[in-house]
């Protein structure tokens, strides 16, 4: 009766320091089971797993596999388990075949000379039996984020893995994606594997699990059974406290006209045709304008050139007036932009500097806080403490944290408070929530709203389906570099702006 | 008090100290092991010898010469003393320059070239501005800032091919340091600066002072009697805490970290990151040639322009400087000394015991691999401390007690090279 449960891990403990990670954490996997393990940013969820896959090793806490009690060391002890990971930013090379990094570190050889002959075919039946479909000889840098998982899963099959971990495995996959996946994951369950899920997408457990255990800054808060629970009540024992899963706001009422774009045309630097065609639009003071379309159809390079990171080779772009077409990043900045970037680790944060200095990035030059080129420390630290509150931004040390060691929520908040707080007219957010918990999303989603009712004009770009019905007010969708349709939120449904951004159907 | 202390040790900054004299130590108790080794194995090294080896290898600076008995006599050794802040003087600017370009994202192994262009400029300024036209410390001013500049030039070179072309520094600097070594020869060699009065010196440049100009002694002269010291050494000790200055408490520092650190955030935020890439080079190659410009202005040095076969060291030795100071501009003042006293001491061992003195060149190349392990004893004092107070900070995951305040780890108060002898 002891192997009810396939992997138990029983009151672990895992500190870091200045923040325990993981307290007194019980986390009981069945055979055969989908189990999610749901959970705020910094709740704790990849530290479990990572203790669970030799990554970390807890100070307090044992793991025991089929009721036996084991020592994880590293990740070879995990994959001799049978434990398999995939991890949210993918281990692979880059610059070897699909096949080869599949049998990476787990190859046969002969005389010291590979035999990819028979790994061939053992990944082929693999994938035949679960319906992953790769390319066994496609590069990893050609291949879609999809196909890139899919390899990470057969890296696990084919080293004979029957526990499974996958780590918010669907932040980067489009809803068919998704929809695949879940499949996958229950034939998975089906053969009698056993599956982690971390998540905190609540759609997905509900569709996917069997069990839920919730983490709340690292402590376990439950584990509950999914068909005897509803969405609500995961998020609340996510948050600790009643969350709203919609976003409220009044009818919005535009004023007058903040951002004109008129024929912006941006050339590609992926491709030899132009990723921006002639696109024009207005945003308007008191609305929020959503950029709506699946990923690579131009979106990233609208808002860089928008923000002048990147240079258009035709077209206007006036700003409260004022042409801004030929400006610095800084001028257009000065000129009335705030911009929340899409890639908060590439553009958002120095991250090996303080929180601190991370706050006033774009304002260090300003004269409160300098003298003379000499940084006004206490200003800084001042300035910096009053967006730690007001947008209650976490972390170890306040303002001279490091914001590496931030939680990606943190981080994000950290961003939205300094971008806010500028108070500029015009507020470009390119994927705000992007990988965020709930509690984070509904933070930053009123603060939006708020925003657009103090008058203030708000670019969303968004690849969520969720995020752009509900948080817009007029939604631009764009195809292949081009806006191919002007829907109201009220008006339309997913289906409808699902052939737009499709290319099935314009205006 | 027991808890300031504790606090103190708590310090990422002391760690960091305690780990680079940690690394120090652990390579010269290797360096004594190969004195041992190579004293065992060479038949013209006695027993006598290796104890005298392995005594000077930790205190050679403090030997005085031999005992009638042939022991080592010990006290206070102006010349060497004095001699060791003298030769520390260019490898302190070198690792100044290595330390502020590394802090700023770039590695810098351009110093050597830029050395030599500091070295060109100034000679052929105090050699070429006549020394009774104006006064002569006027002419050092000029000799040093043209020095500056020349480096500062070289070493925008490589930093806009880097900001414009995307060409990485290091293979652009390993070429720029080959063009420097050359087009100095050739330039000296063309030059009316060759020392055509003493007639075997014609691979030489005139000593600076043969036109009057020379480096104030600033007193330093009366400290160690019979030594090469000058103000040098302390205008280096200035440039030192201005570039800590420069890189913790300024605007300007502040944008160059965070270009080095994460260049797409900073063009995000709109810092001009190509700017901030060439000017950071010009600094680090202003500090090196600074360094060339302060080691040969001094007066009693002479330049050997002939064939360059080879690069000079002291670029070279600002790599070492600045990894044992983990980047930090006043650390690399104490390591700068420290460096220089091994290398004081290495020709004092080739004096008084059999050894030659390229032993130390050995140990320092130790000492230099064992500061890339001082990461790892860091993390190795880190964890002993979990034990007891982590209980405390577990409950105030808040507003920990906080590192210091103006940004980097302040290490300045207590490093003493000189300690670890005692």
């Amino acid at each position: 009766m002891s192997n009810e449960y396939v992997i138990e891990m029983l009151h672990i403990r895992k500190e870091f320091p200045g923040i325990v990670a993981n307290d007194d954490v019980t986390l009981q996997l069945r055979r055969g089971e989908i189990h999610a393990l749901l959970g705020e940013n910094g709740a704790g969820k990849s530290t479990l797993m990572s203790v669970l896959f030799g990554l970390y090793q807890a100070e307090e806490g044992i793991i025991k596999k089929d009721g036996q009690e084991v020592r994880i060391k590293d990740p070879n002890d995990a994959t001799a388990l049978g434990i398999g990971m995939v991890h949210q930013h993918f281990k692979l090379v880059d610059v070897f075949t699909v096949l080869e990094n599949i049998i990476l570190g787990a190859e046969d050889t002969k005389f010291g000379f590979l035999q990819k002959a028979q790994a061939r075919k053992k990944v082929e039946e693999l994938s035949e039996k679960y319906g992953l479909h790769v390319d066994l000889d496609a590069k990893v840098e050609n291949i879609s984020v999809g196909m890139q998982q899919r390899t990470e899963i057969l890296k696990m099959l084919y080293r004979d893995n029957d526990i499974l971990i996958f780590d918010e495995p669907t932040a980067v996959l489009t809803p068919q994606e998704i929809d695949e996946l879940m499949q996958i994951m229950r034939g998975f369950a089906k053969e009698g594997k056993s599956i982690l899920f971390i998540t905190h997408k609540l759609n997905e457990i509900m569709a996917v699990a069997d069990r839920c255990t919730v983490l709340r800054k690292g402590r376990c808060i439950g584990t509950v059974n999914i068909r005897d629970t509803n969405k609500q009540e995961l998020s609340n024992m996510m948050v600790g406290r009643p969350v709203q899963l919609e976003v409220h706001k009044e009818p919005a009422q535009p004023g007058e006209v903040i951002l004109d774009v008129q024929g912006l045309t941006v050339p590609s630097k992926l491709h030899k045709s132009d990723a921006v065609k002639n696109v024009s639009f207005q945003a308007r003071a008191g609305e929020i304008l959503c950029i709506a379309g699946i990923d690579g159809n131009g979106q990233t390079e609208l808002v860089y050139s928008l923000t002048g990171l990147e240079k258009a080779s035709a077209g206007k772009i006036t700003l409260c007036g004022k042409d801004i077409s030929k400006l610095s990043v800084h001028a257009r900045s000065h000129a009335g932009m705030s911009h929340i970037p899409e890639d908060r680790h590439k553009h958002g944060l120095v991250l090996d500097d303080t929180l601190e200095n991370n706050i006033v990035l774009q304002r260090f030059q300003e004269d409160r806080f300098q003298h003379m080129g000499f940084i006004r420390r206490s200003a800084v630290r001042e300035y910096a403490n009053s967006i730690i509150e007001q947008y209650d931004v976490r972390s170890g040390q306040g303002p001279v944290t490091v914001t590496r060691s931030m939680s990606g929520g943190n981080q994000q908040k950290a961003i939205v408070g300094r971008e806010l707080d500028r108070d500029n007219p015009l507020l470009i957010a390119v994927q705000p929530t992007r990988g965020l918990d709930v509690g984070a999303i509904e933070y930053i989603h009123q603060q939006i709203v708020a925003q657009r009712d103090a008058g203030k004009a708000v670019l969303l770009v968004s690849l969520e389906l969720d995020e752009v019905m509900n948080v817009s007010d007029r939604i631009l969708v764009m195809y292949e570099g081009q806006i191919v349709g002007e829907l109201d939120p009220k008006a339309t449904t997913v289906q409808e702006l699902g052939l737009y951004m499709a290319g099935a159907k314009r205006m | 008090m027991k808890n300031t202390l504790l606090d103190l040790y708590h310090k990422d900054g002391t760690k960091k100290l305690l780990a680079s004299l940690i690394s120090i130590l652990m390579g010269l108790l290797l360096g004594a092991v190969l004195i041992v080794i190579v004293g065992l194995s060479k038949p013209t090294i006695g027993n006598k010898d290796i104890i005298k080896g392995v005594q000077m290898i930790f205190a050679g600076i403090l030997t005085k010469g031999l005992t009638p008995d042939g022991g080592l006599a010990w006290g206070y050794n102006a010349q060497n003393l004095g001699n060791m802040l003298f030769r520390a003087t260019p490898i302190i600017m070198t690792g100044l320059s290595v330390a502020v370009a590394y802090k700023t994202g770039l590695f810098n192994i351009g110093a050597p070239g830029q050395y030599l262009m500091g070295t060109m400029a100034s000679l052929s300024i105090a050699l070429g501005i006549p020394g009774d036209s104006m006064p002569s410390w006027v002419i050092w001013l000029l000799a040093f800032l043209g020095g500056c500049l020349a480096g500062a030039l070289w070493g925008a070179i490589p930093g806009m091919l880097k900001a414009f072309l995307n060409i990485n520094e290091v293979l652009a600097c390993i070429m720029a340091n080959w063009i420097a070594a050359y087009l100095v020869s050739w330039y000296f060699s063309e030059s009316s600066f060759r020392n055509v009065t003493e007639g075997t010196k014609t691979a030489y440049i005139y000593m600076t002072s043969y036109n009057g100009v020379a480096t104030s002694k600033m007193g330093l002269d009366k400290l160690f009697p019979g030594s090469q010291v000058n103000g040098g050494f302390l205008v280096a000790v200035l440039i030192a805490v201005a570039m800590y200055i420069l890189l913790n408490k300024t605007t300007l520092g502040y944008q160059l970290k965070a270009c080095g650190s994460n260049r797409h955030a900073a063009r995000y935020a709109g810092i001009n990151d190509k700017r901030n890439i060439v000017l950071s080079m010009a600094i680090a190659g202003a500090l090196a040639a600074g360094g060339a410009s302060l080691y040969w202005l001094s007066g009693n040095t002479e330049f050997y322009w002939n064939t360059y076969q080879s690069l000079p060291g002291e670029g070279f030795d600002g790599i070492s400087v600045a990894l044992l100071a983990s980047s930090n501009p006043i650390g690399a003042v104490f390591t700068g000394v420290f460096l220089s006293m091994l290398k004081v001491v290495g020709s004092q061992l080739a004096g008084f015991t059999a050894y030659n003195e390229y032993i130390t060149d050995v140990i320092i190349g130790c000492i230099v691999y064992f500061s890339a392990f001082s990461l790892m004893i860091r993390m190795l004092l880190t964890s002993r401390k979990k034990k007891v107070p982590q209980a405390a900070a577990a409950d105030q995951a808040g507003p920990v007690p906080a590192p210091d305040p103006s940004g980097d780890p302040v290490e300045n108060e207590q490093e003493q090279e000189g300690g670890d002898e005692a």
